[in-house]
């Protein structure tokens, strides 16, 4: 019975992402041939109907913030048909456009993001909104706003934007990442491991299942939060926030606030599945083969730092484990891994060595192809396989070796590509750490709180609490805690190779005028 | 078998006469000083070159000569010495017997040029001791010279050899063809040095007891001092200055300053990790400045700053106030310095500027080659290029530091050290800096960390002082050399049943 259903729904999901495409392609008829624009307006287009359904959902609920959604959105969308009915895609795109395209993509929904944010009130400043809006879309948990006091359209705006975030992250995943060698599905010169291969031929049927499996899952989990005993909006808000790896929350507490075990339980499962490569959950559920998570190295290696953390932080905790106590070091564990940022239970009382190991966890990262952040424990793997080489290489210094994970191999240029990534990602951590500190927070806030935002965690240690790091900071503060979001989300490289793009008509004009120059002293 | 078990023996012996000896001079200060300890530094000098020319004559070099084997030498040959350099802290009684990991602490931390000390009261050490302690950093520095000159290259992971791709002309290398000849001439570069070192600070103002040893530390970017309060002691600008000169010396290359000493000041210019050095230290030294306009008067602040900026960006790690006061942002900064070290080829530790010069490039072309993704780019250090092995080499020893960095700081926190003092902690041992962040500041000592977490200090020292790569491969070639030697073994074994 189930498959005919879900061939129902991936068939549904199919025809209306083809529809969406070739709207957006009917409508980019414009003269000027540029993929940035259509990107944009495209997201502009799209995140409409986002704002469309939040602002009913607060005039049904009576909430106050209704009207200035439905004007943002209205603008929104006025303005993301003008951009695309002027723009068109070019028929040629070199690399560095689509960089910009992708880059410029995820500035457009934070620009939508921060609109609706200033134009509810939600945030009276420019820097507060625009720190919210790059949590929201980057799906990072750390906020300045007390959930509790927001109208229940704008607490849905959040989830909901977390949860889209997500959703084109997996259409991006499939889409764009494999042409930029970033480490997408299949990537062209990237890392193709078992648990991260496209489902088939054609990337639309690709992305047509993944997002109706994402979109299963979260009704799944919508569903067992209200078994749990959940509140129904509550359970709304925290199904979309859990599945995308998001973190934002109703309450002030957290799923902490709830203070019960099934809820945690139904939470560490989302979180968990959040960290899960989304292919591999596909084919494992469409034959009913469980057998084929245990064959994936990388799931392997996933569940055995969740269950490593998770036994360090109750060995090095004070007192007996307790159901309680086992219960809570999982939820960390797995929220960490999964750059969530949920928090449950005694966040103060994790121990110096705990933090420590959290903060790891939330440096590795989920698994490759899903939609966690952070780095992927699969690029790990790999760096670990590197380090293990060149120790074999300088004794036998003509050992040529290529590095495996599980059956497939990983080429050269996708190796190089991981470990600059992760170069540039540490030096771009040290300026953070020192704008962050010299702007309020204490050393270990500001070096957590900066590792935390860069995976698209949120949760920071040091004396602040968990949560208060972003309402600790300056306006500066906010800034770059928005600007390291977002890199952390389209990873460093795409932004950089993007911001080069803009740069170089003024670099090419300075070659030029340098050659000039040569030319004119050899005469 | 031969191979891997005998030379690091005769190498280790050959070692440990040289610390024997230091322990004699040692021994003949405490005695002119009076102040006691002659005896406990005369016993263990006994002892010490008994065990030494028992090894150095009970074994001989062999024929053939490999990487693997000069690893094996100087790893074991560094843990023998600093076995032996534990023995005057328990003879003296100044540490008891019970505490011998402590002994061993305060030695590893000597020769492995760290400076991070256990001693908390120094009124009670004797002189003669105190004298001992700053010869062990010394020391430890000699052995380094020989490190970059002989072993280093031969792993390809930032010796001479990447020097050399960049200074031109035949003798570029290794000063001259033969590895023995190199060491000599590094060898009486780096005991002039000294002398002038401790010569100056003599005239602007140091005993001569405090002269030697502070040149000694000074020399060999160790960073002890007879002084708990380290450099503070005599508060003194002039003293301060001919330290920073010296400091700065001492963090760079001193087969670069060997040319600079032969063919003029040019030599300097040929290469740009100088170049690096001083930006980073320059750069350091601004950043503190502009941090800490607030907090401080501005002659101390420059005075702060300079010093620390110095002390820290070679890995020395002296001290002429308490940075711990200084706002979070400065600490940062700090840690920055701490982590990259000094000049490859110098006495300092940390990653090397080289490795983060060549970590620049190498993620540097990736953002090109992510753009371009056909172009074929060289990574390119001044004038020349890096080979693509090389670039690997230094790559996978910069994730392993980084690597060991992080597994250190849990480990240190898991046995309940706050955070920022374990990972600091962690950093400063591995670079064999000596004072850390947090509750391990320079004013403070390494009692403040638990006595296992000690010991993973300890570790982390040794690994970052050997390169960490010739420290792995030490383990390495022990296996294979046991393995071998069993299989020698069975050979016999089954040729004799026969």
């Amino acid at each position: 019975m189930r498959a005919p259903t879900s061939g129902f729904a991936q068939r549904l999901t199919g025809r209306l992402l083809s529809w969406i495409a070739s709207f957006i392609r009917t409508l980019s008829k414009g003269k000027i041939e540029s993929a940035v624009g259509v990107t944009v307006g495209a997201v502009w287009v799209l995140s409409a109907p986002l704002f469309l359904i939040c602002s009913l959902a607060d005039f049904l609920d009576g909430g106050s913030d209704f009207l200035p959604l439905l004007l943002t959105g209205a603008a929104v969308e006025i303005a993301g048909l003008l951009v695309v009915r002027l723009s068109s895609f070019p028929p040629k795109l070199p690399i560095s456009r689509l960089f910009a395209a992708v880059v410029c993509g995820a500035l457009a929904a934070l620009i939508a993001v921060t609109a609706a944010h200033l134009a509810t009130g939600v945030a009276h400043n420019l820097d507060v909104a625009l720190v919210e809006a790059a949590a929201t879309i980057t799906g990072t948990n750390a906020s300045t706003i007390n959930p509790e006091l927001l109208s229940l359209g704008m607490l849905l705006f959040r989830a909901l934007g977390q949860w889209l975030a997500a959703a084109a992250i997996i259409i991006v995943l499939v889409r764009v990442l494999p042409h930029l060698g970033v480490g997408g599905l299949d990537a062209d010169g990237g890392v193709a491991t078992r648990s991260a291969r496209r489902l088939a031929p054609r990337s639309g049927s690709t992305m047509a299942r993944l997002v109706t499996l994402y979109i299963a899952l979260t009704g799944l989990l919508g569903f067992a939060f209200l078994l749990a005993g959940m509140p129904f909006k509550d359970s709304i808000v925290h199904a979309l926030t859990t599945i995308s790896s998001g973190g934002f929350s109703s309450r002030l507490g957290s799923i902490g606030s709830f203070d019960s075990a099934p809820i945690e339980w139904v939470a560490i499962f989302g979180m968990f599945v959040a960290g899960t490569s989304l292919p591999l959950i596909f084919r494992a559920m469409r034959r009913g083969d469980l057998h084929r998570f245990v064959r994936s190295v990388e799931f392997r290696v996933y569940v055995g730092l969740i269950a490593t953390v998770t036994f360090a932080l109750l060995a090095w905790s004070d007192g007996l484990p307790s159901a309680a106590s086992i219960r809570h070091a999982i939820f960390h564990a797995v929220s960490s891994i999964s750059t969530t940022g949920h928090i449950a239970g005694d966040f103060n009382a994790i121990s110096f060595g705990g933090e420590a190991l959290l903060l790891v966890l939330m440096i590795v990262g989920g698994m490759s192809a899903s939609v966690a952040g952070g780095f992927k424990v699969m690029r790990f793997m790999v760096l670990g396989q590197y380090i293990g080489r060149e120790l074999r290489r300088s004794v036998h210094p003509t050992v040529v070796e290529k590095i495996h994970l599980g059956r497939s191999s990983i080429g050269e240029t996708a190796l190089a590509r991981i470990i600059g990534e992760l170069f540039l990602a540490t030096m771009l951590l040290v300026p953070t750490v020192l704008v962050l500190s010299a702007d309020g927070l204490d050393l270990e806030g500001a070096f957590t709180f900066a590792v935390s935002i860069m995976s698209n965690v949120g949760v920071g240690f040091g004396e602040f609490g968990p949560l208060k790091h972003l309402g600790s900071v300056g306006a500066f503060g906010h800034l770059v805690a928005a600007l390291l979001m977002v890199i952390g989300r389209i990873s460093i490289t795409p932004v950089l190779v993007a911001m080069g793009g803009i740069g170089e008509p003024a670099q090419s004009a300075i070659r030029r005028w340098r050659m000039a120059r040569r030319e004119v002293v050899i005469r | 078998m031969r191979r891997i078990a005998v030379t690091p023996v005769r190498v280790a012996g050959a070692a440990l006469i040289v610390v024997a000896s230091a322990m004699a001079i040692s021994a003949i200060v405490a005695l002119l000083d009076g102040g006691g300890g002659a005896e406990g530094l005369f016993w263990s000098a006994v002892i010490t070159v008994s065990v030494g020319t028992g090894l150095f004559f009970g074994s001989n070099v062999s024929p053939s000569a490999d990487s693997a084997l000069a690893f094996a030498s100087v790893a074991w040959s560094w843990i023998a010495v600093s076995l032996a350099g534990a023995l005057p802290f328990l003879l003296t009684g100044v540490i008891p017997w019970v505490r011998l990991d402590d002994a061993l602490f305060e030695s590893v931390s000597g020769f492995t040029c760290s400076g991070s000390t256990i001693l908390s009261d120094f009124g009670l050490v004797p002189q003669g001791l105190l004298f001992f302690r700053s010869m062990t950093q010394w020391l430890g520095g000699m052995g380094l010279v020989v490190l970059a000159v002989a072993v280093l290259p031969a792993l390809g992971i930032g010796g001479l050899e990447l020097i050399a791709s960049e200074a031109p002309g035949p003798t570029a290398d290794r000063l001259s063809l033969r590895v023995r000849d190199t060491a000599r001439r590094l060898w009486l570069l780096y005991g002039a040095v000294t002398c002038v070192v401790a010569l100056v600070l003599f005239s602007v103002g140091m005993s001569v007891f405090d002269a030697v040893t502070h040149a000694f530390t000074t020399v060999s970017t160790g960073g002890y001092s007879p002084h708990a309060e380290s450099i503070a002691h005599f508060d003194s600008f002039p003293i301060e200055l001919v330290l920073i000169v010296g400091m700065l010396y001492s963090g760079a290359n001193f087969s670069l300053h060997w040319h600079a000493l032969t063919q003029g000041i040019g030599a300097y210019r040929r290469v740009s990790e100088i170049r690096w050095y001083f930006s980073l230290i320059a750069g350091v030294f601004a950043m503190l400045l502009w941090i800490n306009h607030g907090e401080l008067e501005w002659l101390q602040n420059l005075r702060e700053s300079l010093f620390y900026a110095v002390s820290l960006g070679s890995n020395t790690g002296f001290g002429n106030s308490n940075y711990i006061l200084w706002m979070p942002a400065a600490h940062v900064t700090l840690l920055v310095l701490m982590l990259v070290g000094g000049m490859s080829g110098s006495t300092a530790g940390g990653m090397k500027v080289l490795r983060l010069q060549v970590i620049f490039r190498y993620s540097f072309r990736e953002l090109l080659r992510a753009r371009h993704p056909n172009a074929i780019i060289p990574i390119r250090m001044g004038s020349t290029t890096i080979e693509e092995q090389v670039a690997a080499k230094v790559v996978g020893f910069v994730l392993l530091y980084l690597g060991l960095i992080v597994a250190g700081g849990i480990a240190l926190s898991g046995l309940g050290v706050d955070p920022v003092t374990a990972f600091s902690g962690s950093v400063s041992a591995i670079g064999n800096v000596g004072p850390a962040l947090g509750e391990a500041g320079p004013t403070s000592n390494y009692l403040v960390f638990p006595r296992a977490g000690r010991v993973v200090l300890m570790a982390l020292m040794a690994l970052g002082r050997l390169e960490v790569f010739p420290a792995m491969l030490m383990l390495v070639a022990s296996t294979r050399g046991i393995a071998q030697l069993r299989r020698r073994q069975r050979l016999t074994h089954s040729t004799f049943s026969h």
